[in-house]
């Protein structure tokens, strides 16, 4: 499978020449979470509506943190990281004894608790005014505050996230998950602890999206009350299924289309959601199977008529 | 009261339609809007209140005609994509029609002012919407308590497969209950008009505290819905009273609290 | 010694005793068949078995310890595998994935769990390849599960049970929806498989039952009504009344 690699570096190399660096960035960031989800979404089977919780929480802990405390970016990275896990556990652990819409609607309503309180405590959170002046420090001398360098930072970690994430897929976890979402009768039958392992994906999917939230917060200076809200949910769930939920490389060509459709988009129209809704809509009711399937089927297509 | 209605509504269609409805809040919304408009164009409330919600149930209609029933075999990830594009799609062309500020309204003469109930002066309109809210729920329960149809409804969401097996139309009923669930959201948001006005962010906010009610109640389980409306009802309004900036947040709290000492909701069967 | 034993064991759905105190004695090594009419509630015993759900009261023992009560995930863990009536494998799955899923889980550690690559674990892709080709599926390992027939699919289902190296094997219906030829190559299966496992099997073909079981236990409504060699079961007048004379002679 080296071609999806080469292209990707490509694309790495290419990104911040053809848009700004700062929407460069926010696209491999959206990827990261977007991997995180589809762990859950596209590998277990689990529709979890609520990720922008663990990804605003870890924002909001390591922006007031990095703002107030001026910790080293390593530890931020760490604490987003940690915090992302930690809130995906406590979340994951009331939803995973659910399945199908009482999951949906339990992952949406806590999402829905986050979000009011990061509303109401505005004297941390800042409510509707988000969090601003959340520094990029720098890091044993490499100076964070040029777009172009801190969007070499992200590319690296995005193609540490992407190992990561390859790699557990791989791994038995990753088979063990996917019976889960095959049978989970049988699955656990067959000697697994269903649940746990359902909490694990959801830990795992949270450090991912933890991550992606601390990067935003430092690539923007400021932690946005939208970004622990359910639109921001949906916009991931949206990019992964677009992209493709059903490979590892769906979520990044996804959150590609998302980002510089809603950037190109969003400059110009203000009602642009309205946009983004209909999209939404006819992905929906016409490009079911995402991106990555319809090249798939198009490629497979064209052979066809090849050999007639 | 209000939440009661718009659980029983979100209620009804996740259980016999097996969908998430996450626009369940913007038909709220649309319902409000509409009476608002309506109002304003004919000149009389109640003529109004009984048009709007039957504007949304309309759109309910061709919303299940033209998306909705194609997306049963789907998955809930596309029907929620789906229902969540068209919140997106209904919010914004509200903000679009009627503009991005809000609208208060008054209550139709005879409903203004307060009612002396010997302890307090409680809003006479207020009353109003809580009688009006309370038939709604109770007509709506007994339609599907005594009548046929609506005892179909009712095993259709238990056992969808019997129910077809026994000859009788499916689509349709899917069709009827989720204009019934549009209808009675609809009227829920007209009926909010003149306590809180309008504004383009209602519906989100509603569509939270549907689900917490449906979660509560137990999926697909309709008195339950109805029980757990009120009960959230009346929380925040305790809540309320002593410190009104954690209202909202209780009841996700309360919610949380309640699944984790019971994973099957208030009522939940499993 | 018994090495699965139950002790009046019951299950009751509201006011259905779906098992009705059934108590029952499995011979390590032996193949001991449970038989019934539709409903007689022998599904619900394996359900009981394998830990699904709890039992309403008694208890079941496995190799001297009670086993009542413990959690369907733990029981693969134990030695007890069980393949369904209906087949219920991972569909996308290749047929090696399914066993090896099931191999990897009573396998000896876990180390690595989200690390290694799923190549690394040969012990583990051995017994999935071993428990294929008890089956005869070992040519196929690398088709999608939905993809073959219905037969292979029944076998596929015996070999995911088998993969966990069980010590007791509890078959549903392993010859259920299969056409005569089918069911000749299941038979044999199960012949084969004799020694190595102590076998507990539901069927409804009387030949098989005949032909392969140790014991035969019968159940009615619930209860166990008859229990016996072949022979005995055979000539029983309970049992002949029970399956309204569907028991050959």
């Amino acid at each position: 499978m080296k071609k999806p690699i080469v292209l990707l570096l490509l694309a790495l190399v290419l990104l911040p020449i053809v848009v700004r660096p700062a929407i460069a960035a926010e696209i491999w960031i959206f990827a990261i979470f977007g991997l995180g989800l589809n762990l859950l979404l596209g590998y277990t089977g689990m529709l979890s509506f609520g990720q922008s919780t663990f990804f605003g929480s870890a924002a909001y802990v390591a922006g007031w943190l990095l703002k107030y405390y001026g910790i080293n970016i390593f530890l931020a990275l760490g604490i987003g990281v940690g915090v992302g896990a930690a809130s995906a556990a406590m979340v994951g652990y009331l939803c995973v004894q659910r399945s199908g819409l009482y999951f949906i609607m339990l992952t949406f309503a806590l999402n829905q608790l986050f979000y009011f309180i990061a509303y109401q405590w505005t004297s941390v959170t800042g409510g509707e005014d988000g969090m601003p002046g959340v520094p990029r420090p720098a890091l044993l001398g490499i100076d964070f505050q040029d777009p172009l360098t801190y969007y070499a930072f992200i590319s690296i970690l995005f193609l540490v996230s992407l190992w990561l994430m390859k790699r557990i897929v791989e791994s038995p976890l990753g088979k063990i998950l996917q019976a889960i979402r095959e049978n989970e009768v049988r699955a656990e039958a067959v000697g697994y602890n269903v649940p746990r392992f359902k909490l694990l994906a959801f830990v795992i999917g949270g450090a991912f999206s933890g991550l992606a939230g601390v990067l935003y917060a430092m690539l923007f200076g400021i932690v946005p009350l939208e970004a622990i809200g359910f639109a921001f949910s949906g916009n991931v769930l949206f990019a992964t299924l677009i992209g493709g939920s059903g490979s590892l490389y769906g979520p990044v060509i996804g959150s590609f289309v998302f980002i510089v459709l809603s950037e190109s988009v969003s400059t110009l129209w203000a009602r642009w959601p309205l946009l983004l809704g209909l999209a939404f809509v006819i992905v929906v009711l016409f490009l079911r199977g995402g991106v990555v399937e319809a090249w798939s089927r198009f490629w497979s297509w064209r052979s066809l008529k090849q050999k007639i | 009261m209000l939440y009661a209605l718009m659980g029983l509504g979100l209620s009804l269609i996740t259980g016999v339609l097996n969908i998430p409805n996450f626009a369940h809040g913007a038909l709220f919304a649309v319902g409000a809007y509409l009476l608002v408009s309506a109002a304003n164009a004919i000149g009389n409330f109640w003529i109004a209140l009984v048009v709007a919600p039957v504007g949304v149930a309309l759109l309910g209609l061709a919303v299940e005609y033209v998306g909705i029933r194609r997306l049963y075999a789907a998955g809930h990830d596309y029907q929620l994509l789906f229902t969540f594009g068209l919140a997106l799609i209904l919010s914004e062309s509200i903000i679009l029609i009627w503009g991005p500020v809000g609208y208060s309204h008054l209550p139709p003469q005879i409903l203004r002012g307060g009612l002396d109930l010997g302890f307090t002066f409680y809003p006479k309109y207020r009353l109003f919407v809580m009688v009006m809210a309370g038939l709604l729920v109770l007509a709506t329960w007994l339609f599907l308590e005594k009548t046929r149809y609506g005892a179909i409804m009712r095993a259709g969401i238990e056992n969808k497969e019997m129910v077809s097996l026994l000859g009788i139309d499916i689509q349709t009923l899917f069709t009827v209950a989720f204009a019934l669930g549009a209808y009675l959201a609809g009227i829920a948001g007209a009926l909010t008009v003149p306590i809180r006005g309008v504004n383009p962010g209602m519906g989100v906010d509603m569509l939270g505290i549907a689900f917490v009610v449906v979660a509560l109640g137990g999926l697909g389980n309709l008195l339950g819905a109805i029980a757990a409306g009120l009960i959230i009802g009346i929380a925040q309004a305790l809540v309320a009273a002593y410190w009104t900036e954690a209202s909202t947040v209780v009841i996700y709290a309360v919610m949380a609290v309640v699944l984790l000492v019971r994973p099957q909701g208030l009522f939940g069967i499993r | 010694m018994a090495i699965l034993k139950t002790e009046n064991l019951t299950k009751a759905f509201g006011a259905l005793r779906a098992v009705n105190g059934v108590s029952l004695d499995v011979e390590a090594g032996t193949l001991h068949s449970i038989i019934g009419p539709n409903g007689a509630g022998k599904t619900t015993l394996f359900n009981l078995l394998t830990g699904t759900f709890p039992p309403s009261s008694g208890s079941i023992h496995f190799d001297g310890r009670d086993i009542t009560g413990t959690p369907a995930a733990r029981i693969a863990h134990l030695g007890l595998a069980r393949s369904y009536q209906r087949t219920t494998v991972f569909p996308a799955f290749s047929l090696l994935d399914n066993v090896w899923v099931a191999a990897f889980a009573t396998g000896k550690s876990w180390k690595g769990l989200m690390w290694s690559k799923t190549e690394r674990y040969t012990e583990v892709t051995e017994r999935a390849l071993k428990a294929l080709a008890d089956v005869g599926l070992a040519d196929k390992a690398l088709v999608p599960a939905r993809e073959i027939s219905h037969g292979e699919q029944r076998q596929l289902e015996l070999a995911v049970a088998l993969a966990a190296a069980p010590r007791v094997l509890l078959l549903d219906e392993p010859a259920a929806g299969l056409s005569p030829e089918e069911t000749r190559k299941m038979v044999a299966l199960v012949r084969a498989l004799k020694g190595r496992y102590t076998i507990v099997l539901i069927e409804h073909k009387i030949d098989i039952i005949m032909s392969v079981s140790d014991r035969i236990s019968v159940m009615y409504f619930g209860s166990l009504i008859a229990e016996g060699t072949p022979d005995e079961i055979q000539k029983n007048p309970e049992v002949r009344r029970a399956y309204l004379g569907g028991v050959p002679t």
